[in-house]
């Protein structure tokens, strides 16, 4: 499993593997803080006259996200008419995560959430987020889990999946350290 | 199977072959949505004033001039996807190539074909060779290849310089 902070897919082409065109480029993530769930991306034009594009990408129309384009079967993957994005009218009322302080429940503070950690497969989703220590020395990682409670400020992780936090960063090893490269270290 | 690049191929003259006539020369070629098959050879003019060859009109595409069937000859450029194809918009020669994961894997330095069928068979890129079989659409924007589907990956032509693709033979342990 490859991860990508959902913030670097920003700005990203859409591709389709139909025709090899470019038919926009991602303009923002639009996220569910509260069901810890990627619901799709708002669009730009692409070229010159590059605008807001009225046309929307759900997360479940996505073939594959990369590192250089995020790619779809054909043009027709892009809804669009437009209409919100199932879930988005749930949005209005959803609190924002990044910035949250995130507490265990036994009560250490974790840091605070600076990203939204994306799988990059075929379907893209959620799977973690990434958290900044209060000294901002260490970088932790957080898998979403159905446990997760978010208030206006605070992310409480349950007893179980703090031991989780540990272990995943062995368990989830190989996806953490692939995220991990060097490459995404410098970028922060 | 002989095959042809498209480097070696620019400049070489397109004869008829009933009357001896030239035709033009190899300016470039019309490729498929694909971008795994020559639909038409572009032998003259420029932009929207090109001629083409239809590649059903090659009789024989020689080592040192094309030879078009009797009475063949170059016709108008016809359609967006041709015409995109001789004004350069949309190029096999320098590509960005994109996997269908989203990656991008360098660009096109160079294209061999079937000199018989017009079909693509290697794709040279910055990054080392790609089956034709690989090529999943040609657009202004890229080249999309499937990496993944090893059963179309190119033949080996020089051993890889590094083993870690995993080409290496299995070793037990």
């Amino acid at each position: 499993m490859n991860l990508m902070r959902a913030g670097d897919v920003i700005g990203l082409p859409v591709v389709s593997i139909a025709s090899g065109e470019d038919v926009a480029e991602i303009r923002d993530v639009v996220y569910d803080g509260e069901g810890h769930r990627l619901i799709g991306f708002t669009l730009n034009k692409r070229g010159l006259f590059a605008g807001r594009f009225k046309a929307v990408l759900p997360a479940d129309s996505v073939a594959a996200i990369g590192p250089d384009a995020v790619m779809v079967d054909a043009e027709a993957s892009i809804d669009q008419g437009g209409d919100p994005l199932p879930g988005m009218d749930d949005l209005r009322s959803a609190r924002p995560v990044i910035g949250n302080r995130v507490v265990s429940a036994d009560g250490s503070d974790l840091g605070e959430v600076v990203s939204v950690i994306l799988s990059t497969g075929e379907v893209p989703q959620a799977v973690g987020y990434e958290l900044r220590s209060a000294d901002r020395s260490d970088t932790a990682f957080v898998p979403i889990s159905a446990q997760l409670a978010l208030s206006g400020e605070n992310l409480v992780v349950p007893a179980e999946a703090t031991a989780f936090v540990r272990e995943d960063l062995a368990g989830f090893g190989a996806a953490i350290a692939s995220y991990r490269s060097p490459a995404l270290e410098n970028d922060v | 199977m002989t095959t042809c690049s498209f480097r070696q191929a620019f400049g070489r003259g397109v004869i008829s072959s009933d009357n001896a006539e030239s035709l033009g020369s190899v300016k470039g070629f019309v490729l498929d949505g694909r971008g795994g098959q020559i639909e038409a050879i572009h032998v003259d003019g420029r932009g929207k004033r090109s001629t083409v060859l239809d590649w059903s009109s090659v009789r024989a595409f020689g080592a040192d001039a094309v030879m078009a069937t009797p009475g063949a000859a170059p016709s108008p450029v016809d359609g967006d996807h041709a015409i995109a194809a001789v004004r350069g918009t949309v190029s096999m020669l320098g590509a960005r190539v994109l996997t269908i994961q989203g990656q991008e894997i360098g660009n096109v330095d160079d294209v061999e074909f079937d000199t018989e069928s017009g079909a693509v068979v290697l794709v040279h890129t910055d990054h080392g060779p790609l089956g034709g079989a690989q090529l999943r659409s040609l657009g202004s924007y890229a080249l999309v290849v499937d990496t993944a589907d090893t059963q179309a990956a190119a033949p080996p032509v020089d051993p890889p310089v590094s083993g870690e693709r995993g080409t290496d033979a299995y070793q037990p342990g």
